[in-house]
């Protein structure tokens, strides 16, 4: 019953041994906010992967790697993460949780709980960030997107996520969420990524929703609709109808599935809006 | 003025901002144990069966109390002075169940897991009894009765679960309204709301070397702490002490003996002191919370804008017990209808009912609140009914100084009140003041937008009271020490308020002292003289009055002193900067000079000084709130731009403090307005017992506010002061109401107004 002992992982084949040996009854700690939040009653063993020397961050090509122990607060403030894609994934950390939080709550702590009303499973799935984990036998990897249509937590159990690496974009991202209040989850949120081609029509387009209440999801539908259009207010509007048509949303006691409905489909004007102007933050 | 008026530091600034262990569990007594509750899992049940021999047998459990081991006394848990007004409708633990989280029993044992353990081990067999969930079906046909025992007392009518009831007229209500030429009516409709205080409830209970009961309690009323607790447990009075050391926050919820009953039978039983606090899941379930209400208000007016007819119907739920029922209830009309005086017609009726639902209780702004939301929104509708500038309205019919209200003399304190003539009131000016502020003019009914936020502008009024009339009283007593320094004792209980250095301010203005040189004692029944305690508004204006009574006391026995020494008459000395000061010759002593000679040296005595106050009247603050909004037309999201509040509460003895309380509760305010609200499952259990989906303002939510302090002279008050604890929380729901419907022109009736609400309203109106 409860916490009998406590480990410091001196790296990732540590951590995996000791999760393995409890056979179940092991926990990875790292930011340490989900366990806060609810423990499992069966887990005895806790293994800080802290000290397992997976923190960091670091630029790749046009591309960003982060290493699974980085706090949002540090990506929030990493020159590396600001120089990427106009400090889009700096700025989506800035509307998660609190400044206490974000010095405590990791990248792949954020990936592998991977909350339905997480506001950064929406950023990497419209990103198309590839998480990598290993386990004791190998090294994984797989978009996160592809990730969350595996059984993840299962292997979550037993593996260990290293890193999530960020692919290079020609173009641009906005992320817009509504909240309760400062600090607060999404009621729902979004993320929408534009580029365009040399006649300044659409080349790619990445929506993601989340919060819906259900986890972050691409709607490839209003992707495939924006796609070879040229940017206007108009294609916007259109696009917020299809996904008003589109979007899968439910009911909680937060909010209802007829107000995420409306709401989806004006935070994704707003997004594609942004995303097209290039302007990445507040604005 | 030396020290009031003056921002001086706060007396416990220091101990507080360093961390000291100033508060009720920062001190734990040896060999203390931990006390635990275990609480209901039906909304409404009969006790069939308890069985606690496994539970008993674990070791490390020292005793469970339940209701087959105690007294059954039938008690209220107000804290509220004598007569009590709250139904006598709670037991130590009872048979019966009556609300998701209401007690079953309680263990004391060696840790918190094995009194989590004993109380996983205790066996209840329940009868389920048929739970009752909405005010309107409680008080319909065949509802099930939630007190249907036969020891209770003062309820209103157990049978159909009405606690309280009330039906005041003045005029003829029918009358009045046939004579407007204008009428509007309207519901509003405020929901679970809860205190969230930082500090959750928390005690320790101990027996004293003498054998007698020592409650350590963060408590807003020592004193009735103590005089429930010896009813509840049957303990003379005289055999316990309450000690309150500092608070975290209360705001109301410690108002109530919640926890102090349970924890002192416990450490009697054990004979070991007993520590118990409230987690914050069981705060938001079984604490207190606002009385939620629907409130049905009609105006009626002339052409010419005067408010001729006012009615207000309230029903009011007071969850499972009716603590504070009456008395809150009372207020939604005695604090609210005094406003508009020139009103001749009145009828003010209403009912606060039972319900299987968590225990409401008094909170900050007390019925006031929910009252000024359904009165300022109708007022809003009535001034846009006569085509009317809705300031120009307010400015035409409310209270001025030198007016009274019947209603002053019709309801008081769960009874009738007492005749009132208003004799301070800048409420005038603050309505200017704040129009200015906020650009009234340049602002209202020209909503402008920027891009999908619509902005608008809407006001409120309101007054509060000053402590309560002719009940509530305080003593204070001032002790000189040989050096010329003082000690104030005081029963007045500081939650967080400051008002332990308002305190100190009077003391020191009348002694001609510094404030250094005043040590405040607060509270503590064995050595601090009686309060009523820290709720109605009270502590500046009725412990603020006791406490100047005892230092002018106490002055004039020093000046005693001083004349035998300076040889002068003591009509002709002043005190000043720390010395007895002729006013004739400009001779002067120390006080330290007076302190030493009074107490070693000739004609020896100690000079001490206690003095009581009882509110003669009740003088209301007055406050003028004016909101700006902005609303996303889109997603239904309203964010407040600017909030400005002028108020009038007589002469503020320490400014910064008073607009910190305004401050603080615009913000309460503002969070019940736009997203606060326990949530409940079909069976009754709070859906939302945590601040992740309970969600309060954070420093990161506070708008830009504007608040100015209006001063007017009370000359009831000491040094003109009046009361400024509560008043700011009633205008962020109505100002807010009434700015959106300026902004996007629908009218939105049930806070909070979230994102959903909002939206759900303006497509209603494109529909429509």
């Amino acid at each position: 019953m409860g916490i009998k002992r406590f480990h410091y992982a001196r790296d990732v084949e540590e951590a995996l041994s000791l999760l393995a040996a409890y056979e179940g009854r092991g926990a990875l700690l790292a930011g340490g906010v989900d366990l806060a939040r609810g423990l499992a009653p069966e887990v005895e063993g806790l293994i800080d992967v802290t000290t397992a020397g997976l923190a960091g961050i670091s630029a790749d090509g046009g591309g960003l790697r982060v290493g699974a122990t980085t706090t949002l607060e540090a990506i929030r403030r990493s020159q590396e993460a600001q120089g990427y894609l106009g400090g889009f994934l700096a700025k989506v950390m800035g509307h998660v949780a609190t400044l206490p939080l974000r010095n405590m709550a990791t990248l792949g702590g954020a990936v592998v709980s991977a909350h339905p009303w997480a506001d950064i499973p929406t950023a990497l799935v419209a990103l198309g960030a590839e998480a990598v984990w290993q386990n004791e036998e190998l090294t994984e990897k797989a978009s996160v997107e592809e990730l969350y249509r595996r059984p993840f937590r299962a292997i979550f159990r037993r593996a260990l996520l290293t890193e999530v690496r960020f692919p290079a974009w020609d173009g641009a991202f906005a992320f817009e969420k509504v909240a309760r209040n400062a600090g607060d989850i999404a009621l729902i949120n979004c993320a929408c990524g534009l580029g365009l081609d040399g006649e300044g029509k659409i080349a790619w387009a990445r929506v993601a929703i989340g919060a819906t209440p259900h986890r972050a999801k691409r709607l490839t539908a209003v992707e495939d609709f924006l796609t070879d259009e040229a940017p206007s207010e108009e294609l916007w509007a259109e696009a917020a109808h299809k996904m008003k048509t589109e979007v899968e949303v439910g009911d909680d006691m937060r909010a209802s599935a007829e107000w995420r409905r409306s709401a989806a489909a004006a935070i994704v004007r707003r997004a594609l809006d942004r995303a097209a102007k290039g302007v990445t933050g507040d604005a | 003025m030396k020290v009031v008026g003056k921002n001086v530091r706060k007396v416990d600034g220091i101990a507080l901002v360093t961390g000291q262990p100033v508060f009720t569990l920062d001190v734990t007594p040896p060999g203390a144990v931990v006390g635990k509750i275990l609480r209901s899992p039906h909304a409404h049940a009969e006790i069939v069966r308890i069985d606690t021999s496994k539970a008993e047998e674990l070791p490390g459990v020292l005793c469970i109390l339940h209701h087959g081991n105690v007294p059954r006394t039938p008690y209220t848990t107000a804290g509220q002075g004598w007569p009590e007004p709250s139904p006598y409708d709670s037991f130590l633990f009872d048979r019966k169940v009556r609300f998701v989280g209401d007690r079953v029993a309680a263990v004391a044992a060696t840790s918190e897991e094995i009194a989590d353990e004993a109380l996983r081990l205790i066996e209840v067999e329940y009868r389920q009894l048929p739970a009752v969930l909405v005010p309107e079906e409680a008080i319909g046909p065949g509802a099930p009765v939630i007190h249907d025992e036969e020891e209770s007392r003062g309820i209103h009518d157990p049978q159909h679960n009405v606690a309280a009831a009330i039906d005041i007229r003045v005029g003829d209500i029918e009358r009045g309204f046939t004579e407007s030429d204008v009428v509007v009516e309207t519901t509003c409709e405020f929901p679970y709301v809860q205190h969230v205080p930082l500090e959750s409830h928390c005690v320790v209970a101990y027996l004293d070397e003498e054998d007698r009961l020592v409650i350590r309690s963060a408590t807003q009323v020592p004193f009735h702490v103590r005089r429930i607790v010896a009813r509840a447990l049957g303990v003379p009075l005289s055999r316990i002490r309450v000690i309150k050391p500092r608070i975290g926050g209360g705001f109301g919820t410690k108002q109530e003996i919640i926890l102090e009953d349970v924890a002192a039978a416990l450490a009697l039983r054990t004979r070991r002191p007993v520590v118990m606090k409230y987690s914050r899941a069981e705060e938001f379930v079984a604490a207190r919370t606002r009385h939620p209400m629907k409130i049905r208000i009609k105006l009626g007016a002339k052409r010419d804008g005067t408010i001729h007819a006012i009615e207000m119907d309230v029903l009011s739920n007071t969850g499972a017990y009716g603590t504070h029922s009456l008395t809150v209830l009372s207020n939604v009309g005695s604090k609210t209808l005094p406003l508009y005086n020139k009103a001749p017609h009145l009828w003010f009726h209403g009912k606060a009912v039972y319900t299987n639902l968590p225990v409401a209780g008094a909170y900050r702004g007390y019925g006031a609140t929910q009252g000024y939301f359904a009165l300022e929104v109708a007022v809003d509708e009535l001034a846009e009914k006569l085509g009317m500038d809705p300031l120009k309205l307010r400015l035409a019919n409310h209270i001025r100084a030198g007016e009274t209200s019947p209603i002053f003399e019709k309801i008081g304190e769960g009874r009738a009140g007492k005749a009132q003539v208003v004799k301070s009131c800048a409420l005038e000016e603050c309505i200017r003041e704040g129009a200015k502020r906020i650009g009234w003019k340049e602002k209202h009914g020209k909503k402008t937008s920027e891009g999908r936020w619509v902005h608008g502008v809407g006001m409120a009024l309101s007054m509060q009271g000053s402590g309560i009339t002719d009940i509530d009283m305080a003593a204070a007593t001032i002790v000189m020490n040989e050096d010329g320094s003082f000690r104030l004792l005081v029963g007045a209980t500081d939650l967080g308020t400051g008002s332990d250095t308002i305190l100190a301010q009077i003391a020191a203005e009348t002694l001609g002292v510094a404030v250094e040189a005043i040590s405040v004692y607060s509270s503590d029944t064995d050595f601090t003289p009686f309060d009523t305690g820290a709720y109605a508004s009270s502590t500046t204006y009725v412990s603020g009055g006791a406490v100047l009574r005892a230092a002018q006391e106490a002055r004039r026995r020093i000046l005693e002193v001083a004349a035998a020494i300076l040889g002068e008459p003591p009509e002709s000395l002043d005190l000043e900067e720390g010395h007895a000061v002729s006013r004739g010759t400009g001779k002067k002593v120390p006080l330290s000079e007076v302190g030493h000679r009074a107490m070693y040296v000739t004609d020896q005595r100690h000079i001490i000084a206690t003095a009581s106050f009882v509110a003669p009247e009740s003088p209301p603050p007055f406050a003028a709130f004016f909101a700006e909004v902005a609303v996303d037309v889109e997603t239904g999201v309203v964010r407040v731009v600017k909030f400005v509040a002028a108020a009038d509460c007589g002469m503020p003895i320490n400014p910064a403090l008073a607009e910190g309380q305004l401050e603080g509760a615009i913000v309460q305010g503002i969070g019940h307005t736009l997203y606060e609200e326990l949530l409940f499952s079909p069976r009754g259990r709070v859906r939302n017992p945590n601040l992740f989906d309970y969600r309060i303002p954070t420093a990161a939510d506070v708008p830009d506010i504007e608040v100015v302090l209006i001063p007017s002279d009370e000359p009831t008050g000491p040094y003109g002061a009046k009361s400024i604890g509560e008043i700011g929380i009633n205008g962020p729901a109505p100002a807010i109401a009434n700015a959106i419907y300026d902004a996007i022109g629908v009218r939105l009736y049930r806070i909070p107004f979230t994102p959903e609400r909002v939206l759900k309203a303006l497509h209603g109106k494109s529909m429509g």
